[in-house]
């Protein structure tokens, strides 16, 4: 499929951006710092002293794992909220520049159909969210588990989380992208989403703010289609954190996340089908 | 079998409410260009010649008519895979290397393990020694030549060119015109846009021009630029000018030369041997040959006063 060729020279077109190659060392500097300045004394799987640049951080003497659960939860909500806002400034160009004037002429007269460029340019960005993550998360659970000897995939599957809600939201910023071909629009959409989404993750309680009635029924009905971002990001820490998490709920949020990012993401092709350029 | 078929074709920008009529680009273009043709398109900036060009490669869709592209319609990757485009301003991407970029270029159009043949092409457009080095560095003209080896990858039996001269260098542009000859010979049909109507008149044996989204004139260059009853004559002094007027001998441009109207070969010889008579000598006849440029002005005149009427 051609997609996977798009998505491939998007990757590589990332690595040459100062925005990427600043992630990567700013990544990359935290877990060096991380990795030299972090001591962990365990004794028999208790975590019994922790020294950050020499200064002690805890007195409690506890099990290793759970010492580390707080740790993680906190590297959790960073890689969750950090992740969203950095591939939401980061990735609104994408869109853009597949349609530069001189490139997308280009594209268009080879051999590919429309829909696998705007496929590859989604499957591009999502391999690119999922590579930070792992990269971000795989990196502190080395770290963690080798000053520990805890090795916990929970932060990886919770970064897992953060990507997959990223690219439900570039689904709706690429579509944003195809029809205004301006980057600020498109980040501008992504931070909105953001914002609302966290909203929507709320909406039962911020539901009870307004009058019953139709104002709350308006409420409600603008928030259902909205991906639960503040609920999903709880739920990232709470399986970073080895706490109980509702797998009804999780896989109720995840499924709307998909059906939205497909369907942002199936506007995006139809008005890139129907677009002259 | 036609390379290019366009019947009929149509195409508005914009329009409906709240815009208006909107901007018709193409009028009801008719062209027909065979295989294995070198066609120009030319006329003034707007004619609507990109817009033409981006409807053979299914980039812009048509509002009304029929367009094929060796047989097929522009939107079948099948018929898109036989074409090699080269954009007007072709973006690339400043990161990649020129083999990146063309071996990038190989896999969409599907061809496998093309390293040999992007390698082929690069030193083929004199771009061999460059193949490490970031695009993003490149000249104008070098770009313009990467450009042009991508449209080359594959063998590609329709080239449609915009621009391909432009920003090369005088000997690049020779090196570039050697190329489309081979790929003629190859049996490649050339689709030439150009400002530069010395390149089109060089490689093209047939022209159309485009005026307002319409074809005003088409057909092979000698029929558009030459003409079957004036010839140019050069004779060597001395020669008596008067009695060369008097037989219909206008003064062209430089010493000795001459422009007489003869309407066959038999009235052409009576005319030199009457002017041999007053005293001249014949060195040098020609066609009279009118520059395109020449040809353009004309039929866009005779656009604008059908325009008016």
């Amino acid at each position: 499929m051609k997609s996977f060729v798009v998505a491939r020279d998007l990757l590589r077109e990332a690595a040459s951006r100062r925005w990427f190659l600043a992630l990567g060392l700013g990544i990359t500097l935290m877990l060096v710092v991380m990795g030299l300045s972090l001591r962990m004394d365990v004794v028999d799987g208790a975590l019994a002293a922790t020294r950050l640049f020499g200064k002690s951080m805890n007195t409690q003497i506890r099990a290793a794992d759970v010492a580390l659960r707080p740790a993680f939860v906190a590297s959790s909500y960073l890689i969750f909220y950090g992740g969203l806002l950095f591939g939401v400034v980061a990735c609104a160009d994408f869109g853009p520049s597949l349609l530069a004037p001189g490139r997308i002429e280009h594209l268009l007269s080879l051999p590919v159909r429309r829909f696998e460029l705007v496929v590859g340019t989604f499957l591009g960005v999502l391999a690119l969210a999922l590579l930070g993550a792992l990269y971000g998360a795989g990196g502190l659970v080395l770290i963690f588990g080798v000053k520990t000897g805890v090795f916990s995939g929970r932060l990886i599957v919770s970064a897992l989380l953060a990507s997959v809600t990223f690219s439900a939201i570039y689904g709706a910023m690429l579509t944003v992208a195809i029809a205004a071909r301006s980057a600020a629009l498109s980040a501008a959409s992504g931070g909105a989403l953001v914002l609302l989404g966290i909203v929507a993750g709320e909406r039962e309680r911020i539901a009870e703010f307004f009058d019953s009635g139709i104002s709350r029924t308006i409420f409600r009905g603008l928030t259902l289609f909205l991906p639960r971002v503040s609920s999903l990001a709880r739920s990232a820490g709470e399986i970073a954190g080895s706490e109980p998490v509702d797998p009804a709920a999780l896989t109720s949020m995840l499924l709307g996340l998909v059906v939205f990012g497909l369907a942002a993401l199936s506007l995006g092709i139809h008005l890139f089908e129907r677009k002259d350029f | 079998m036609l390379a290019i078929e366009a019947r009929g074709l149509r195409k508005t920008y914009g329009g409906g409410w709240p815009r208006g009529a909107g901007r018709e680009a193409l009028a009801g273009l008719d062209l027909s260009v065979d295989e294995g043709a070198a066609f120009g398109l030319i006329g003034l900036n707007g004619a609507g010649k990109t817009t033409f060009i981006k409807s053979l490669l299914g980039v812009v869709r048509p509002s009304a008519g029929v367009v094929r592209v060796l047989g097929k319609d522009p939107e079948d990757p099948t018929a898109r895979a036989q074409v090699g485009y080269l954009p007007e301003r072709l973006f690339l991407p400043h990161a990649f290397t020129p083999v990146q970029f063309l071996a990038s270029v190989a896999r969409l159009k599907g061809l496998p393990r093309a390293d040999d043949e992007v390698r082929r092409q690069i030193g083929r457009v004199g771009l061999s020694g460059e193949e490490g080095r970031r695009i993003g560095g490149f000249s104008k003209g070098m770009r313009q030549r990467l450009g042009l080896a991508a449209a080359l990858l594959g063998g590609p039996m329709l080239l449609v060119l915009d621009e391909p001269t432009d920003g090369v260098d005088p000997l690049g542009r020779a090196e570039i015109r050697r190329i489309l000859a081979e790929e003629r010979a190859r049996g490649a049909t050339l689709f030439l846009n150009s400002h530069l109507l010395s390149e089109t008149e060089r490689v093209c044996d047939r022209i159309g021009i485009l005026s307002g989204g319409r074809l005003l004139r088409e057909g092979p260059i000698e029929t558009l630029c030459g003409s079957e009853t004036r010839y140019r004559v050069r004779l060597a002094p001395p020669f008596d000018s008067a009695a060369l007027a008097a037989l219909g001998f206008r003064a062209g441009d430089g010493e000795g030369a001459f422009v007489v109207d003869a309407p066959d070969p038999t009235a052409l010889n009576d005319l030199l041997d009457q002017a041999r008579r007053t005293g001249a000598r014949l060195v040098g006849l020609t066609h009279d040959v009118r520059d395109l440029e020449d040809v353009l002005a004309e039929a866009l005149g005779q656009g604008r006063e059908q325009g008016h009427a």
